[in-house]
């Protein structure tokens, strides 16, 4: 079984993909901030991970990199409300980009892309 | 021109530990290295840098990074931060990730929060262990009208001698189709088959496409994480990328030297010698600056004894009282009664004894050579005592004591 970390400041946002995730078979670790993100991704083993971008302390955009020099090649969704951050060359270094809609398809299509190829 | 300038933004890699000119980079980086008696040899690039109009550069420092650091505040402090210029040295900032740079490329992916917050259109990238003369904006030039997604600048070598260099495979177009490192069998230049082009170490990229390729690079486990083995491979027909041929106007390649061995350290100084030097200078129109020289003129004292000085270059704050012969003396250099020098570079404040001889050797700062010692003078003798080049240069570091 996979592994997927959510990070999300939101706790309604975590739960609600920690519920549709864990239907589509995998299971779910969450994080409320970047920081517990990146103790988690230095600790357990994490397939892949579904990353906030405005969170309070650290944002996203600057755990990712983070993240990717703790465990090279883990795929990143950057999973945000907001679109303009895509211009951020820091984004760039994520698998996917995905802007939050209330419709979960897109995130749960690129995670089986990301994860078990197309 | 200006407008084009405005969108650079210039990156100097300076980290390298240059360990094959060891032991002259025990202790410091390699552009922090003296050459020609009174620059360090990354005073070219940035030198090369303002005389093509650039004043926003970063330097990216690692291994030695403090001789480099303080040589940039004691030389190059000669720009306005007001005016929006700046010569920033960088060490690794650990911020992205906690490691040094594993190459070149590597370099530039952990400093992407550089290139984030100026958001330049193009990046200039260039090394600091490079003895040339090159105007940047006829590299730009090329770049733009090519609509290059990366330009390396090359330089015509020999084929028969291309093969210890990176050597670029183009076509007809000057378009790059491979990059491979030190090949046995150098391919040649389509229209002229018995040179090939050796990469410079010298690129320019739009600053997106530069962005997305370290990235992707960063995201391998294998490779050099390096410019020429890793990215230009990486980009080759998905992207434009371009060989600039640095060439006179008549064809022929123009000087430019890696600084990578100790041979090729001792024979880049005798580039700057003679009436009218490979490497010149004394060239009006493209100034080499370093630091300003804090030290009294030179004196030649006539003890007796004749003075003779031939073909050397001889720093300020030097006193002579022997015999120097196609030599390169850095300040401070004290030259004993009856001593010989021939064909030595010696650095800041070494004293050559009363009648000491020194031939084909490089000295490092402060070493003082007793009187009546030789060096360079019985090889079996020398390679006991000191590192001896395969051709045979004496390399007498400042740790020993000679007796």
């Amino acid at each position: 079984m996979k592994t997927i970390l959510v990070a999300d400041d939101e706790e309604p946002i975590r739960k609600l993909l920690e519920g549709e995730l864990s239907e589509e078979g995998y299971r779910v670790v969450l994080a409320a901030n970047a920081r517990e993100a990146l103790k988690i991704v230095e600790t357990q083993p994490i397939d892949l991970v579904v990353l906030d971008i405005r969170m309070p302390g650290m944002d996203g955009l600057e755990a990712l990199p983070r993240i990717l020099g703790l465990k090279e090649g883990i795929p990143v969704i950057l999973h945000t409300a907001y679109s303009q951050y895509q211009e951020s060359f820091m984004s760039w270094a994520a698998d996917a980009y995905i802007v939050k809609s209330a419709d979960f398809t897109e995130l749960k299509d690129n995670i089986k892309e990301l994860l078990h190829g197309k | 021109m200006m407008s084009s300038l405005k969108g650079l933004t210039t990156i100097i890699m300076a980290g390298g530990k240059g360990e094959r000119l060891d032991p002259l980079t025990r202790d410091k980086a390699k552009p922090a290295i003296t050459f020609g008696g009174i620059y360090r040899i990354i005073d070219f690039t940035l030198s090369n840098c303002i005389n093509s109009g650039i004043r926003r550069i970063y330097v990216l420092t690692q291994y030695g990074g403090f001789s480099l650091d303080q040589h940039l505040r004691l030389a190059w402090d000669i720009v306005h931060p007001e005016l929006g210029e700046y010569i920033y040295s960088m060490p690794p900032q650990q911020i992205m990730v906690d490691r040094w740079y594993r190459g070149t490329a590597d370099s530039i992916y952990q400093n992407l929060t550089l290139l984030e917050k100026e958001r330049p259109r193009q990046v200039l990238i260039l090394s600091g262990d490079h003895v040339y003369k090159m105007n940047y904006l006829e590299m730009l030039e090329f770049h733009l009208s090519r609509d290059a997604d990366m330009t390396v600048a090359a330089v015509m070598v020999p084929r028969k001698e291309a093969s210890s260099f990176g050597v670029l495979k183009v076509d007809a177009a000057s378009e790059v189709q491979n990059f491979l490192e030190k090949p046995p069998e150098p391919p040649g230049l389509p229209d002229n088959p018995d040179f090939s082009l050796a990469s410079m170490g010298v690129y320019i990229f739009k600053a997106e496409v530069l962005v997305e390729e370290v990235i992707k690079d960063a995201k391998k486990k294998t490779g050099k994480h390096d410019f020429g083995q890793d990215i230009i491979p990486q980009m080759v027909g998905r992207k434009r990328v371009f060989a600039f041929n640095y060439q006179d106007a008549a064809g022929a390649p123009r000087y430019w030297r890696d600084i990578g061995l100790l041979d090729a350290y001792f024979r880049a100084h005798y580039d700057l010698l003679g009436d009218s030097p490979v490497f010149d200078l004394y060239d009006r129109d493209w100034p080499i600056r370093s630091r300003p020289s804090l030290h009294p003129p030179s004196k030649y004292i006539y003890s007796g004894k004749a003075i003779i000085v031939e073909d050397s270059l001889i720093a300020s704050g030097c006193i002579i009282e022997g015999a120097v012969r196609e030599s390169v003396l850095s300040p401070g250099v004290r030259v004993g009664p009856g001593a010989r020098v021939d064909a030595a570079i010696l650095w800041n404040d070494v004293e050559i004894g009363p009648g000491a001889q020194v031939q084909r050797a490089i000295i490092e700062d402060g070493v003082r050579v007793p009187p009546g010692f030789a060096i360079g003078q019985d090889p079996q003798l020398d390679a006991r005592r000191f590192p001896v080049t395969p051709e045979g240069v004496v390399v007498v570091p400042n740790n020993v004591v000679l007796e």
